[in-house]
């Protein structure tokens, strides 16, 4: 059973098309990490399952409901931009939006949450006085304490430090487990990676990646070789075969050329410098991210497009 | 509606709660009044250091009766019974004209009002018995410091004008014993009408009507309808312009729809308002009932005035709001504030020729105008003045129908409006989400 149905969507704003004919399957349950460059209509995406924009075409399910706004209820909601009423005090503001969506008086959830959220010192303290982490972890508290069946965070780890990511990497999982349906977007691959069951990638507004993360490095092939060499990329990277080197520093994600035979390579490799570590690997979605809108395909892309003119 | 009520309690605590709100509540009535009530303090309060007068007196028939009356005045009314000196004394200096310099003489004459050893001069033409074509020749013309604004200026014209009667009836012949009381001064009393007793069925004889409930009245409405507007619409612009910036309203429109979220925040104005005028009410009609002055308690405006007021602010609210969802921070707020303020600041700016002419075309049609209603109708109601029965009722539904549409304009523009950042907003913006959704 999916817990969000995305059918043919479109929105645009004047001339731009931000989302173009898109369809997903949330399936309930599950964590799905939504990625794409900024602008690319992420957060267009999450605004319209949360009914706070209209599609100008296409339908949208949610939780079995496709009546604009039937569900809002049961959805958590943290946008990308914090918004908390900066005068009202902690306790005040969470049960404010948290009575706003359960109807009733949640008191209890508010003080464990911010028990857990480590905040239960702050409960009293107006909003204005909190860090911009604890800020960020009183949202996530805003969109979590009426006990929502789909939750919705955009960019919830962007500005916080490892310890609050942390903290609300594990709320989110714990949720999860207890059947709550997430759906995130993210900037950090490493993030998607790790947390997310099913990950899709929008760039201009159009679906790119849809999958498991399995699936998604199945499709782009064991192409990837991961060494750590001396000299860096620096030293390897116009070697036959090679297409491209991504430096990390200690380490090299090398993109092979179609065809290439890897233990070429690391003869070549091994014939100018020193080979400390070397692995046939599947692309990261760090590389797979870049691959789609990096400036290598925005470059193919003009190309493209001169050729076609 | 459950939701709309929840914004609207989140509204009207945040407001209501705040030291911001009982600070205005006390002191605006108190700035508002605050002249008058100057006024009543310091009324009695008067300088009583002598006054001398300087009489330059071409006629040469004037200056003596002047000294004359002078010393009666200050016998009968410098001092109170209790031998305490309440009034400055009139001390009338006459001073030779010098024909061949006037000019000099008036500089000179001036520079000692100037120094303070003269409060004024007065000048007396030549003609002033038998005035002819010259206007010159027969002025009076009083010379101080202020002499629009002068006590002994307003007291001096009588002896000179009885004075000038009395040498006028003896150039006649006529002896002042024999004419008696056809000279006599009568004030003409303000009244107000006749009416019938509801109780009795007897008729009422009309009251004495004062310049401070004829004018009193129609001020305290004004202003009180602008205090509790300024309370509760206008903060509503401000904000929700936050709520925009900061992101709460995305946070909300994850709740509400944007029609639950503005009517929320307008039912909270209305009840801020509401709050803030019981209060007034309360406080005003108990002081006005303590002071004696119950028989001036316009107890029909009252309900008029809840009226007017709740419907006004819901209908400035829904402008208010839908405004302060258009802009995006606080410099374009402040730009829109003040043409919406119009509907506010037109009645002060037309407050007198309302309350002079109550029944007038200008106050008439002015208190039809459903932006201003609220304002106006109250304002003619509190005048002593019978308003046609037909009008305010007109006027209540001419501002029902209003606020229906700015309730319903309102939300077209704040339901676009409030999901929109970026560039400035324009009018013709505003009036296309309006027409279009």
């Amino acid at each position: 059973m999916n817990s969000v149905e995305i059918r043919d969507v479109t929105k645009t704003f004047g001339e731009v098309v931000a989302v173009d004919n898109l369809s997903l399957d949330v399936p309930a349950g599950s964590v799905y990490g939504f990625i794409g460059p900024n602008g690319s209509g992420k957060t267009t995406t999450l605004r319209m399952i949360m009914n706070i924009f209209y599609p100008d075409g296409g339908n949208i399910t949610v939780l079995g409901d496709s009546a604009p706004g039937a569900c809002t209820d049961r959805i958590g909601y943290l946008p990308e931009e914090r918004g908390l009423y900066r005068r009202m005090k902690v306790r005040e503001v969470l049960r404010f939006y948290g009575e706003l969506k359960a109807g009733r008086s949640i008191n209890r959830e508010v003080d464990e949450w911010l028990g857990r959220m480590d905040l239960s010192a702050w409960a009293d303290k107006k909003v204005e006085t909190l860090s911009k982490g604890m800020s960020q972890k009183v949202q996530f508290i805003a969109s979590v304490v009426s006990g929502p069946e789909v939750l919705i965070l955009d960019e919830p780890f962007a500005g916080l430090d490892p310890v609050n990511t942390d903290v609300i990497r594990t709320a989110v999982l714990d949720l999860q487990e207890k059947g709550t349906t997430v759906i995130f977007s993210t900037h950090d691959m490493s993030m998607a990676e790790r947390m997310c069951d099913f990950i899709f990638m929008i760039f201009k507004g159009r679906k790119v990646l849809d999958g498991t993360l399995a699936s998604i490095q199945d499709e782009y092939g064991d192409d990837t070789l991961r060494v750590s060499c001396d000299g860096g990329g620096g030293a390897i990277s116009d070697i036959k075969g090679i297409a491209k080197v991504n430096d990390f520093g200690q380490t090299q994600d090398i993109r092979m050329v179609k065809g290439a035979d890897p233990q070429d390579i690391l003869a070549a490799i091994m014939a100018r410098t020193a080979v400390k570590k070397f692995e046939v690997t599947r692309p990261s979605l760090h590389d797979i991210f870049v691959r789609i809108a990096g400036p290598e395909a925005r470059e193919a892309e003009n190309a493209e497009d001169a050729q076609n003119s | 509606m459950r939701k709309t009520l929840r914004i609207a309690k989140r509204e009207y605590g945040a407001q209501v709660r705040t030291k911001g709100f009982l600070i205005s509540l006390i002191l605006a009535p108190v700035i508002m009044s605050g002249s008058l009530i100057a006024l009543a303090i310091f009324k009695d309060r008067v300088d009583t250091t002598d006054q001398v007068i300087a009489v330059m007196d071409h006629s040469g028939i004037i200056a003596e009766a002047l000294v004359e009356a002078a010393d009666g005045r200050n016998e009968a009314a410098v001092y109170n019974e209790d031998g305490e000196k309440v009034r400055p004394a009139y001390v009338i200096d006459i001073v030779e004209p010098d024909t061949a310099n006037t000019s000099m003489q008036k500089l000179e004459l001036s520079d000692r009002v100037r120094d303070g050893s003269l409060h004024a001069f007065v000048e007396i033409g030549p003609d002033v018995l038998h005035p002819g074509e010259d206007a010159v020749a027969y002025r009076v013309a009083y010379h101080s410091e202020n002499s629009a604004m002068d006590d002994a200026r307003g007291w001096i014209q009588h002896p000179i004008n009885n004075h000038l009667r009395t040498l006028r009836m003896a150039e006649s012949g006529i002896e002042e014993s024999e004419v008696g009381n056809i000279l006599w001064w009568v004030n003409i009393e303000p009244m107000g009408l006749a009416s019938v007793d509801e109780d009795t069925g007897e008729v009422k004889g009309a009251r004495r009507v004062s310049e401070g409930e004829a004018i009193g009245a129609p001020i305290a409405i004004v202003f009180l309808m602008f205090m509790l507007t300024m309370m509760g619409a206008v903060p509503l612009l401000q904000a929700v312009m936050e709520e925009k910036s900061q992101r709460i309203a995305e946070v909300l429109l994850g709740s509400v729809t944007p029609s639950e979220f503005m009517a929320g925040k307008v039912i909270g104005g209305v009840a801020v308002s509401l709050t803030a005028a019981a209060v007034y009410v309360i406080v005003g009609v108990t002081a006005m009932k303590r002071g004696g002055l119950a028989e001036f308690i316009p107890y029909d405006v009252i309900p008029w005035l809840f009226a007017f007021l709740a419907l006004s602010i819901t209908m400035l609210g829904s402008m208010m709001a839908a405004l302060g969802s258009a802009c995006n921070d606080a410099k374009e707020a402040q730009s829109a504030t003040m043409p919406a303020l119009m509907p506010l600041m037109i009645p002060m700016f037309t407050l007198m020729p309302i309350a002079m002419q109550p029944n007038g075309t200008f106050a008439t049609v002015l208190s039809l105008i459903p932006i201003f209603t609220p304002t106006v109708m109250p304002m003619r109601i509190a005048t002593p003045a019978t308003i046609p029965a037909w009008q305010p009722w007109a006027g209540l539904a001419g501002v029902i129908l209003a606020t229906l549409f700015a309730v319903w304009a309102g939300g077209r523009i704040f339901r676009v409006a409030i999901i929109m950042q970026g560039k400035p907003f324009k009018l013709g913006d505003v009036v296309r989400w309006a027409v279009k959704g």
